[in-house]
């Protein structure tokens, strides 16, 4: 094997970035192609129909054939969503590197979606608070992130605390939290935001490809990946998650880095709790339900071991890349929607079981060698 | 006596090792046959082929000259070859009757088990090996030699008339030691033949009839013990002559006093620990597995809330129960059990050495890699680690190598108070030899160091002097020149009446 080539298989998330481009090739030669009216700008700037003359000398609206997964608008939507997802899984990376598991961003997604829903509301259009222009956009992306910080803190906090198993204080939580976006907005939908949020969200470039979820959501891997590989903090976490009595014996404070990583794990649904209010427009104590499976679906597929002490950052987010195109690819595909949580379920166990057998693989490797 | 079991030219290979290569030796009825060699030098493989765990690659096992082939544990009881393990062999939240049957649960009518009958049969299992003990404790409530003798009572119950023990001794105070010697003696009278695998030459030379040395998966020598001696067995094992020296720090003066104890307990622990500690000295801390040794060092370090009394570093009052405060007095501890205390077997050497020193490699929260990466490898080159990279994970590399890393961890850390709790444990005699003298080193260059041991001979051979514990007080303190294994047994147990020669104490 030459050594360039060596390079690129020993890193370590070559293996996800082979598994999409497989997906991609998959749902490119079968999803087949589908007609689309074509578009051209006008003089005065609005979206005209294109018309062409057919044979028979009539005009007629124009169509394109296009692959129905490998056509910009579908590329977009697919950016789009897993934005949500991976930033979301970044921060539950930090979770389940530490060793631990973090069930209720679903409902930490949702709780700061509707607190920081009602602020906005607030500066909104209808609101009271209509003309405080940026301050009431700041206030209510402050209300957001806040909510899921403080519901991170808590997670943390009870689990250093208590001493109980993360796994119950976060099914709880993700119980209470929901319970109480619900209660907060009587499980109505709160909408009308200041317009300027919405913008800034909505910011195309063209195609309907939102910028401003992707950016956010490469910044948040960047960060991440800066913290985890490159701080002291992050080595902490990993040392916490691969032996925590052994981090403890080596004057690491240990709940200091639980409370940590709970709070990431917060700030990260808060994030985007916030962007899906600015693209969405809307938010209800409805909203995120079962995004804990696609994250920590996301986290696990992308390589962070439950066990603790495992995963990077760029590995999630290419989990998070995956799980969404297997869920586009669902749509697609023209699958049965009801489909997508026995095929995501699936897969969850399938990657774990190719995780162990390549941890087996490279055992025997290292004792050949 | 005949040849009861032979082994014929067996090789067993893993991915990577040839863990046993050609191995041919005899062992005869009724004998209690040592099995000895440094870590990797294949004495457990051959235990485990023996009990049915491996299957040999080549050769034969002869069981009264028929060729046997154990295809699992099961088969080999059979045969009755049974094998007490070093480690948990029982499900720990069962009790212990019915541990003893779970191969076979007494059962009465509509498939109920028969609890009194259950309890029966192992108060019988029980009573053979001479054990008092209620069958309906939990087995995970026993100490670790009481479980051990249930596993014996299991091997005998069964039949077995080959018993392979897989370093019993390893994890027993020494009461708990002398009692397992008693009933291996009792067992031999009894005709039953025992393989006895592990690197603890005393006990081999105080209890067995032969012994086998391997190295490297390859036969040395069988000897009978009365014709060999532990020198010349040391260097069977290791393949050179092995020098003993005497520390450099004991011919020069300790310096100023850099730990000082006054009144350290714990509720219920230990109490009343007074004790200094100079630059350039090893201190022992000598006693039975229970004496509150380990929640000595690590209450010193800060690991033990409840700890109340008086610490002063270098003068300076150091809070009682702070980890954080401990580590900038520059305090450091290796501690007893590396694999779940010391180290973190997922990361790599380079990530272990660094652990407790990162503050000191960060800038603004960065860790500073290239620095990192120099300090990592010049510890394990001045250690002589045996590892392929400073990259390598460390749960790869073998109990010598890892303890040292787990020592490379507190240097990196620059600290002045080394507080090492059995710097030696599961560490076999070539790496032994190493740790020693890097020891002496350290306190030659001003370290203040205080070693916990279980091994005397190792106190001795390397401490000034040797602070003795019973029962969660320090009850003596002995000098190195007037240091022998006899006294320092005598403080240990209580024992101040009768005079006992001096190896009598190990027994």
């Amino acid at each position: 094997m030459s050594s360039p080539l060596r390079t690129v298989l020993r890193f370590q998330e070559s293996g996800l970035i082979l598994v999409i481009l497989a997906l991609g090739a998959l749902l490119y030669g079968f999803s087949g192609t589908v007609r689309t009216p074509v578009f051209e700008q006008g003089p005065d700037g609005s979206r005209q129909r294109v018309f062409v003359t057919d044979a028979s000398g009539e005009r007629v609206p124009a169509f394109v054939e296009k692959n129905k997964f490998l056509n910009a608008q579908n590329l977009a939507q697919l950016a789009k969503d897993t934005s949500f997802i991976a930033i979301m899984a970044v921060g539950m990376a930090f979770v389940i590197i530490s060793g631990g598991i973090d069930l209720s961003v679903g409902s930490t997604y949702a709780l700061a979606s509707v607190l920081g829903a009602l602020a906005l509301h607030h500066f909104g259009p209808e609101g009271p608070g209509a003309d405080s222009g940026t301050l009431g956009i700041v206030v209510g992306a402050g209300v957001c992130l806040g909510t899921a910080a403080l519901c991170g803190l808590a997670n943390g906090g009870l689990i250093v605390t208590l001493g109980v198993h993360p796994f119950i204080i976060t099914l709880g939580s993700m119980a209470i939290l929901r319970g109480i976006a619900f209660v907060a907005t009587k499980g109505q939908s709160v909408g009308g935001f200041p317009q300027g949020f919405r913008d800034l969200v909505r910011l195309e470039a063209g195609q309907g490809l939102s910028l401003v979820p992707l950016l956010v959501m490469i910044l948040v891997t960047v960060v991440g990946w800066i913290i985890l590989a490159r701080l002291a903090a992050g080595r902490r976490v990993y040392a916490v998650g691969g032996n925590e009595l052994a981090s403890r014996f080596s004057g690491i404070r240990v709940a200091r880095v639980k409370l940590g990583v709970y709070l990431i794990s917060g700030i990260a649904a808060g994030i985007a709790a916030l962007l899906s209010l600015g693209y969405y427009g809307a938010a209800t104590s409805g909203d995120g339900q079962g995004y804990e499976l696609n994250v920590i679906a996301a986290a696990v597929v992308g390589g962070a071991s439950l066990a603790g002490g495992r995963g990077s950052a760029l590995g999630v987010v290419l989990g998070a890349l995956i799980i969404q195109m297997i869920n586009s690819g669902i749509v697609i595909l023209g699958i049965d929607q009801n489909y997508s949580q026995i095929i995501i379920g699936a897969v969850v166990i399938a990657a774990v079981v190719l995780d162990n057998f390549n941890t087996w693989l490279g055992k025997r490797r290292m004792g050949k060698g | 006596m005949s040849a009861f079991l032979e082994f014929h030219r067996i090789g067993k290979r893993f991915p990577g090792v040839q863990a046993l290569d050609d191995v041919s030796f005899s062992i005869e009825r009724g004998s209690c046959h040592a099995l000895i060699g440094e870590n990797g030098a294949g004495k457990s493989t051959l235990g485990k082929i023996l009990a049915g765990i491996y299957q040999p690659d080549a050769g034969e096992i002869r069981l009264e000259g028929r060729a046997i082939a154990p295809a699992s544990p099961l088969e080999a009881r059979q045969l009755g070859i049974a094998m007490v393990h070093q480690e948990l062999a029982f499900c720990p939240n069962l009790s212990v009757a019915e541990n003893l049957c779970l191969g076979d649960l007494p059962r009465g009518r509509a498939g109920w088990v028969d609890r009194p009958a259950l309890r029966a049969r192992a108060r019988t299992m029980l009573a053979a090996v001479g054990a008092d003990l209620d069958p309906d404790r939990l087995i995970g409530s026993l100490t670790t030699g009481l479980e051990q003798l249930v596993q014996i009572a299991a091997a005998v119950g069964t039949g077995a008339r080959l018993i392979v023990m897989d370093e019993p001794s390893s994890s027993l105070s020494a009461g708990e030691t002398r009692e397992l010697f008693r009933l291996v003696r009792e067992l031999r009278d009894r005709g039953i033949t025992l393989v006895y695998v592990s690197h603890r030459m005393e006990e081999l030379f105080a209890l067995c009839d032969t012994i086998t040395v391997l190295r490297d998966g390859r036969h040395v020598a069988t000897e009978r013990i009365a014709e060999t001696r532990p020198q010349r067995v040391v260097s069977q094992m290791i393949g050179r002559e092995l020098r003993v020296q005497t520390p450099v720090h004991l011919t020069r003066e300790p310096g100023a006093v850099q730990l000082s104890v006054r009144g350290l307990g714990s509720p219920g622990v230990f109490s009343g620990i007074d004790l200094d500690l100079r630059a350039g000295e090893i201190v022992g801390l000598a006693g039975l597995v229970g004496a509150g040794r380990s929640e000595t060092l690590q209450a010193i370090f800060g690991l033990d809330p409840h700890a109340t009394g008086e610490i002063r570093v270098k003068g300076q009052p150091l809070p009682v129960g702070s980890v954080t405060a401990a580590l900038h007095a520059r305090l450091g501890l290796v501690p007893e059990d590396r694999k779940r205390q010391g180290l973190v077997l997922g990361l790599s050497c380079r990530e272990n050495t660094t652990l407790a020193a990162l503050p000191g490699l960060t800038r603004f929260g960065w860790v500073h890699r290239r620095r990192e990466r120099t300090l990592a490898q010049h510890y394990a080159t001045q250690l002589r680690v045996k590892t392929p990279t400073i990259e390598t994970i460390i749960g790869g590399l073998s109990g010598g190598n890892q303890q040292k890393v787990a020592l490379a961890k507190w240097l990196a850390r620059d600290c002045d108070v080394l507080l090492v709790d059995e710097p030696t444990r599961g560490v076999d005699v070539g790496a032994k030899a190493e740790i020693y003298p890097l020891l002496d080193e350290l306190a030659c260059q001003g370290k203040a160091i205080l070693v916990v041991s279980s091994e005397l001979p190792e106190l001795i051979g390397l401490c000034r002097r040797i602070l003795v514990m019973r029962a969660g007080r320090l009850v003596g303190e002995v000098p190195h020149t007037a240091a022998t294994e006899a006294t320092l047994m005598r403080l240990m147990a209580g024992v101040v009446e009768e005079e006992r020669p001096a190896r009598d104490g190990l027994e």
